[in-house]
C-alpha cells in the first residue's frame, strides 16, 4: 500500500502495535505531534491539524462523558 | 476542559496560543452539544474511530510553534511557562515533506473512489488486513452515508485476514454502530457492534476508551458513571441564553443516562400481567422486537443490560393505540439469576395513535455457576392497530434472549 494511502486513511505512524498498558496514547514529549487528518465536528469537512501549528497550541483529547 | 478553558481564554484571545479538541466519542454531535453549554468554540477534530489510538480521556498537550510536543498532561499552572518560553525548531521539525499538507486532501476523493485495496494479491494476510483496515478507515471518514455499508465490509475482511486486530474489531463496532443509528440500520447493528467491541476488549483489556464504549450502553452494576446525564440540563441552559441547542443524531438512551448501581432494585411484588399466555399472540407481525445484549458476552456472576427495541410495522402501517394499556414488558428469571425490575410499563404518549419506536431496557445478572447460552424469557403486552382506520387489537409478543455467558 503506498504511502500516501496510509496517509490517506488518516493513520498516524506509530510504529510496531503495542497494548493500550505499554502506549496509552501517542504523544512523545521532544517529538513531533502525530499528524492528523480527521473530521471537522462542525461540518465533517476534512482538517489538518497542521493548519493550527506556527502558534504554540494547547491539545485537548477528551470526551464529554 | 472547562477548566483549562477558563485559563486559555485570555491567551487565546492575545493571540498567544491556540486550543483544538480532538473528541472520542460514538456519537461526536453529543460533544458539540456540550461544548456549546461550556462556551467553548474552539475548533474540534473527530477522531470516532479512535485512529489516535489513545486508551484514557482526558489528555492534554502543549505543542510548541514547530510542532513539537513538550508536555503530556500538564496543569493549568503550568501554561505561564510554556507560553513565555521560545523553543528552537527540533531537527525532525525542519523536514516538512512528509508532514501531510493540503494537496492530499485533492486526493481524499480518489481514495474513497477505488472499491477495493490495490496491489494485494499475494500479499501477506497481516499486510491485505492492514490494506483493508486503511481502506475502510478512508471509506468511514469520507465516504459518508452512502459509503457506510461498504466500510462496514472492509472492516469485515480486515477481522477476518486478522482475527487478533483489536483496532480493527473496536471500528468495526463503531461502523455498525453508526450504521444502527442511521435510517439504514440493518437488523442485529447494535448487536454486533457490542460483540466486536467485547471481542476487541478481550484483546487488549486495557484499552478504556473500548471499555467505556460497552459501559455506555451497559448494565448500571458495571457502570463507572452517568455518561450523558448532562444533557437534559445542557439544552435547558442553552435555551435560557436564547440559543437553540445543538440537535442530537442519536438521543441518549435509558442505560446513557443511568447512573451506577452497587445493587439490584429486585423489585417484588409485582404483579405478572399474563400468567396463563391467554392474550393471543402477535401472529401477523404488527411489532418488531430487536434485542441486544450488553456486553456481548456474560461474566459467571456477572451483570447484563437487555435492550428490547420495539418497532411497528412500518409495511402494514402499524401504529401503537394509545388510548388504552401502556406498552408492558414481563422477563422471567431462570433459576438463579436475579431482574433488576421483572416488570416494566412504557407510558403511552398523549395523542391517541403514534409509531415511534419505543425501547425497554432490563438488567439481569446471571448466577457464579452459569455457564454457556442461556435463554431469558420474556414478553410484551401492546395494544396495535393495522392502518389509519384499521383494526386495533391487544398483542402478547413473546422474546426469547439468549445470553452467551462465558
Amino acid at each position: 500500500m503506498s504511502a500516501s494511502s496510509w496517509f490517506l486513511a488518516g493513520l498516524f505512524l506509530l510504529g510496531a502495535a503495542a497494548g493500550a498498558a505499554d502506549k496509552p496514547h501517542p504523544f512523545v514529549v521532544g517529538e513531533p505531534v502525530p499528524e492528523l487528518l480527521l473530521p471537522s465536528a462542525e461540518d465533517g469537512r476534512p482538517r489538518l491539524l497542521a493548519e493550527f501549528l506556527g502558534s504554540k497550541l494547547v491539545l485537548h483529547v477528551f470526551a464529554s462523558w | 476542559m472547562p477548566g483549562w478553558h477558563g485559563a486559555t481564554l485570555q491567551l487565546e484571545t492575545e493571540g498567544k496560543i491556540r486550543t483544538v479538541g480532538i473528541i472520542q466519542e460514538q456519537h461526536p454531535d453529543r460533544a458539540r452539544l456540550f461544548m456549546q453549554w461550556k462556551g467553548m468554540d474552539w475548533p474540534i477534530f473527530v477522531d470516532a474511530l479512535d485512529l489516535l489510538e489513545v486508551a484514557v480521556v482526558p489528555i492534554t498537550v502543549f505543542v510548541d510553534e514547530h510542532g513539537i510536543v513538550r508536555q503530556v498532561s500538564p496543569r493549568p499552572a503550568d501554561l505561564a511557562g510554556f507560553v513565555a518560553r521560545d523553543f528552537a525548531p527540533a531537527a525532525a521539525s525542519e523536514d516538512t515533506a512528509n508532514r501531510l499538507g493540503l494537496a492530499d486532501l485533492a486526493a481524499l476523493a480518489v481514495a474513497v473512489e477505488a472499491r477495493v485495496p490495490s496491489g494485494l494479491e499475494g500479499r501477506p494476510d497481516a499486510e491485505q488486513a492492514a490494506a483493508w483496515k486503511a481502506h475502510a478507515q478512508t471509506l468511514f471518514l469520507w465516504g459518508g452515508a452512502d459509503e457506510l455499508d461498504t466500510a462496514i465490509e472492509a472492516f469485515e475482511k480486515a477481522v477476518d485476514l486478522e482475527p487478533a486486530d483489536g483496532q480493527a474489531r473496536f471500528q468495526l463496532g463503531v461502523a455498525v454502530r453508526r450504521r444502527y443509528d442511521s435510517p439504514r440500520r440493518r437488523a442485529g447493528d447494535f448487536q454486533r457492534a457490542v460483540d466486536q467491541w467485547s471481542r476487541a476488549l478481550g484483546l487488549d483489556p486495557n484499552q478504556y476508551i473500548w471499555r467505556r464504549r460497552i459501559q455506555q450502553y451497559g448494565p448500571r452494576l458495571a457502570k463507572p458513571y452517568p455518561f450523558y446525564d448532562w444533557v437534559e440540563r445542557a439544552r435547558a441552559e442553552i435555551r435560557t441564553r436564547g440559543e437553540t441547542p445543538v440537535e442530537l443524531v442519536a438521543e441518549p438512551g435509558a442505560a446513557e443516562i443511568a447512573s451506577p448501581a452497587k445493587s439490584f432494585e429486585n423489585a417484588k411484588g409485582l404483579e405478572e400481567p399474563d400468567p396463563g399466555g391467554r392474550i393471543l399472540r402477535d401472529e401477523r407481525g404488527f411489532v418488531s422486537v430487536e434485542k441486544t445484549v450488553v456486553p456481548g458476552t456474560v461474566v459467571a456472576g456477572g451483570p447484563a443490560r437487555l435492550h428490547l427495541v420495539f418497532r411497528p410495522n412500518a409495511s402494514i402501517k402499524a401504529h401503537w393505540n394509545n388510548e388504552a394499556e401502556d406498552l408492558e414488558v414481563w422477563l422471567e428469571a431462570p433459576p438463579g439469576w436475579e431482574v433488576d425490575r421483572p416488570l416494566i410499563r412504557v407510558p403511552n404518549p398523549p395523542q391517541p395513535v403514534s409509531r415511534e419506536t419505543r425501547i425497554v431496557e432490563v438488567e439481569v445478572r446471571s448466577p457464579d455457576s452459569a455457564t454457556g447460552s442461556v435463554t431469558l424469557s420474556a414478553y410484551a403486552l401492546y395494544y396495535v392497530c393495522e392502518d389509519v382506520k384499521g383494526t386495533c387489537l391487544y398483542r402478547r409478543q413473546d422474546i426469547a434472549v439468549a445470553v452467551a455467558v462465558e
